[in-house]
């Protein structure tokens, strides 16, 4: 029986195709019984084809690393690890146009009805500590999630989960509240994190310390961390996925300075680098022996005002300020040119959301002074307005962006004082609220319900802008349950159009990620999340 | 003598005590949370409210500080908020070893490039080599380390591949390939203390030339390195050591650009880490440990006096 909304829309239908053409036919067994797909198959068997392991890569980790715990980790430079550590429900994959949501320890993930999802797990996986990965398994890390002590920051992603079915020891069912879009970020491994399993054996015997001393199913085995240093992976030689991993071994050497990791990587003392900012991509695209891999990844960058008081609760000086932004000449001098302008805050990774073509509509934020002249003729306070930007050295562009728009707001009487502020002291006043300007980078999961919802809606966690918009806030909640992308887009489409004629904030830029790996690193698999993926890679 | 060691170690208890206090307030005072720090972007009020609590940061400062103390002082270091590693172990066993070696083989290393430079400069007063002494000791006092350090990668490392670009070998492992990944390290930390130690044994040592047993020496037919090497530098012994002990917190404090720039887990690297992430805990145990190294190198420089110069020792 097929639920259908009020909206006439079938829902089964559209995920069946949607999922359908994602999987791609080849790996695809539609309409047996209730089965809605079957992935992988006899490849993905364990004890087949057992990987030959050998050779030893030493990647630089430039960003912080807070836990390897993947239902508390903030940050996607963690994720980088534990994804080669742990599995997902759901794994993201990139074909080099399209990011995908396929299974990664479940075989398979049916829709019995829009809110029923059934997935059968691959027989026969063991976490590193040799317990078994089945249903229980998966129930216990989702209810760690969801409902575990401490909460995970990532509970929410799950709030609407109603129940999880235990059928047999290999397949789980998922009762959800209602139809439930974001859930194919939410079950991956690695940017939704909410969907990563983790030995339940461990948790229990870690407790609050699994964070270092974390057990997965992943094609690597972790097995030291040590401070300002490294962290050590070994091979995962009974890993589930037929000729993975190729290595014997795994680091990731911490290096806080960008510069010493590209001398110790054309020195051959490291592989590759987790990350490789911008100021040195220029320099790094002349290393002979180095390949670079990065494009525009799922996040915006912008200046964000305070709506809660003046000058910036005036609606007509926000919007003087977002058309008044030179961006040609931003992305010239704060981005190296490396970035790409952003008109509205969906990425282009967020495949079906995105409009490649947005620069030639009218939607969006642009510049043209003349329309920002305009607006600003409208503003309330018509004499010159003084207003402070606090910027720090943090982020991807440190204080470039503020030292390069400063200027610009002059064209149209603004007048601005940059106040530096240590990072943490940085972070303080934006959260308290207590600032009148800055530029803050926002990378969000490949979605647009986590790249616009929690950070625009009324009261909000991370609406630091203190903006609020009813029809906003009914736009996204609505889309929310709509699975149709098509659908979907038109309404975020919307509700954007609404954030960027209000102008809470300014857009600013869509940045690259660039990873960089020594020409001997081959089978690296770039995935515009932010991702170091080392399941298939091997050293020459 | 007794009643002089008890006064040193209550005086060593009341400078920690007020060294504690201070960087605890100091930290306090700074703006930034590190509840907030932690939990990054995406965070809720309760998922603040229950990291708050659970790291004991919800209650009064003063009550923070004399737990921390009372902890501190009965061998409890505390867990880190970030890594949940044991701080004892952390510090003390991991980045203070590191710390350690960086230290002692830039001392070393200025030792024995600084004294013979002094004592040529000395030896050799207002001639070319003088000068050209004075230039290089002015130069490597006025580079900064941060960029002497990335100067030296891309030279000895990089463009000749003469050495490591970072890490740490422990030498106590491998004696050879921890010494060899201390060059560049030891040798950019060490450009400063070379130029301050050139300077006071050239000064030192100027003065002590002139003295009548080194004119007696002279005239006894003694050999000139002799006469230099054993009347003479002996003689400056004092100052030497006494400045090396006042430039142990210079040291340092340059370990904290050097660690980061080598990229070596030492305190340096890891105290940067922890005020950065208002670590109070762990800040506050480089901080205790930072100040007892420099009271204890201070110390032994005390008791040293007396083997330096027989004048001094009783009788």
């Amino acid at each position: 029986m097929t639920n259908k909304l009020p909206t006439g829309i079938d829902h089964r239908k559209i995920l069946e195709e949607r999922i359908s053409a994602e999987i791609g036919r080849r790996t695809l067994l539609k309409g047996i019984g209730a089965g809605l797909l079957a992935a992988g198959g006899a490849g993905m068997l364990p004890d087949l084809a057992r990987a030959q392991q050998n050779g030893h890569i030493r990647i630089a980790a430039i960003k912080h690393i807070d836990t390897l715990d993947p239902h508390f980790t903030f940050f996607l430079s963690a994720v980088q690890v534990i994804n080669n550590i742990h599995n997902g429900l759901l794994k993201v994959t990139y074909d080099g146009e399209t990011v995908r949501f396929e299974p990664d320890l479940a075989k398979s993930w049916d829709l019995e009805d829009d809110r029923t999802h059934l997935f059968r797990l691959h027989e026969g996986v063991k976490f590193h500590d040799g317990t078994p990965c089945d249903a229980e398994a998966v129930k216990f890390s989702l209810m760690r999630v969801k409902s575990g002590t401490p909460a995970s920051p990532h509970a929410w992603k799950l709030a609407l989960l109603n129940e999880i079915e235990i059928v047999d020891p290999l397949t789980v069912r998922l009762h959800f509240a209602e139809p439930y879009a974001f859930l194919p970020v939410a079950l991956t491994g690695s940017t939704g994190r909410a969907g990563t399993i983790v030995s339940p054996a461990a948790v229990e015997k870690y407790g609050m310390d699994y964070g270092r001393n974390p057990v997965g199913t992943g094609p690597f085995k972790f097995v030291s961390w040590r401070d300002n240093d490294s962290i050590e992976l070994e091979a995962n030689p009974d890993y589930f996925e037929a000729g993975m991993p190729k290595l014997q071994r795994a680091s990731f050497v911490l290096i806080d300075e960008p510069s010493t990791a590209v001398a110790a990587l054309v020195s051959g003392q490291i592989d590759g680098m987790t990350d490789c900012p911008m100021q040195l991509v220029a320099q790094v695209k002349n290393i002979p022996t180095v390949t670079l891999y990065g494009e525009i990844e799922g996040n915006y960058t912008y200046i964000g005002m305070n709506n809660r008081s003046a000058p910036f609760d005036d609606v007509n000086l926000r919007r003087a300020v977002a058309f008044a932004i030179n961006r040609d000449t931003l992305l010239k001098q704060a981005y190296f040119g490396l970035a790409q302008q952003a008109y509205s805050p969906i990425s282009p990774p967020m495949s079906g959301y995105y409009d490649p073509n947005i620069g030639n509509t009218n939607r969006g934020q642009r510049f043209d002074l003349a329309k920002a002249k305009e607006f600003r003729a409208k503003a309330a306070n018509q004499g010159e307005i003084e207003v402070t930007y606090i910027m720090a050295e943090r982020g991807p562009v440190g204080t470039r962006v503020a030292q390069t728009v400063a200027p610009m707001l002059s064209e149209i009487g603004i007048k601005v004082k940059l106040e530096l502020l240590e990072p943490a002291a940085w972070v303080q006043r934006m959260k308290d609220g207590n600032f009148q300007m800055l530029d803050f980078d926002w990378v969000a999961d490949l979605d647009p319900e986590e790249t616009i919802f929690p950070e625009f809606k009324t009261g909000g966690s991370w609406n630091y802008w203190g903006w609020s918009n009813p029809e906003f806030d009914r736009l996204c909640t609505e889309a929310q349950t709509i699975i149709d992308v098509p659908t979907r887009a038109a309404l975020y489409h919307k509700a954007e159009d609404i954030l960027m004629d209000e102008a809470p904030i300014a857009m600013l830029a869509h940045m690259p990620v660039y990873k960089v790996f020594s020409k001997k690193v081959q089978g690296f698999n770039y995935i515009p999340c932010d991702l170091v993926d080392l399941h298939g890679v091997s050293l020459a | 003598m007794l009643a002089q060691s008890a006064g040193r170690i209550v005086q060593t208890i009341v400078v920690l005590l007020i060294v504690s206090g201070a960087s605890f307030s100091l930290l306090k005072l700074a703006p930034g949370d590190p509840v907030m720090l932690m939990l990054g972007a995406e965070f809720s009020q309760e998922s603040y409210d229950s990291l708050q609590h659970d790291l004991g940061l919800d209650r009064p400062v003063l009550v923070q500080y004399l737990t921390w103390l009372g902890n501190f002082v009965t061998g409890d270091w505390g867990t880190s908020y970030v890594s949940r590693t044991d701080i004892f172990t952390v510090v003390v066993k991991e980045a203070l070893p590191v710390t350690l070696t960086l230290t002692a083989c830039s001392i070393v290393l200025a030792v024995a490039v600084g004294v013979p430079l002094g004592v040529l400069s000395a030896v050799r007063k207002d001639s070319v080599w003088d000068t050209g002494v004075a230039v290089f000791a002015l130069t490597g006092t006025a580079f900064p380390s941060f960029f002497l350090g990335i100067v030296l990668i891309w030279l000895l490392a990089v463009q000749l591949g003469a050495f490591p670009v970072m890490g740490f070998v422990a030498p106590w492992d491998d004696f050879r390939t921890g010494m060899y990944h201390m060059v560049l390290p030891a040798l950019t930390l060490s450009t400063y203390f070379i130029g301050m130690i050139v300077r006071v044994t050239r000064a030192s040592l100027v003065e002590v030339l002139d003295q009548p047993y080194i004119a007696a020496a002279r005239a006894r037919g003694e050999p000139g390195w002799r006469v230099v090497w054993v009347h003479g530098v002996r003689n400056i012994a004092m100052p030497v050591v006494t400045m090396i002990g006042l430039q142990l917190g210079g040291i340092l404090q340059g370990a904290v650009l050097t660690e980061t720039v080598f990229s070596l887990p030492g305190i340096g690297q890891m105290l940067t880490g922890a005020v950065l992430g208002r670590e109070y805990t762990l800040v506050q145990a480089g901080v205790m440990l930072t100040a007892t190294l420099f009271i204890v190198v201070n110390m032994i420089v005390d008791l040293s006096y007396p083997l330096l110069d027989p004048r001094l020792r009783p009788r």
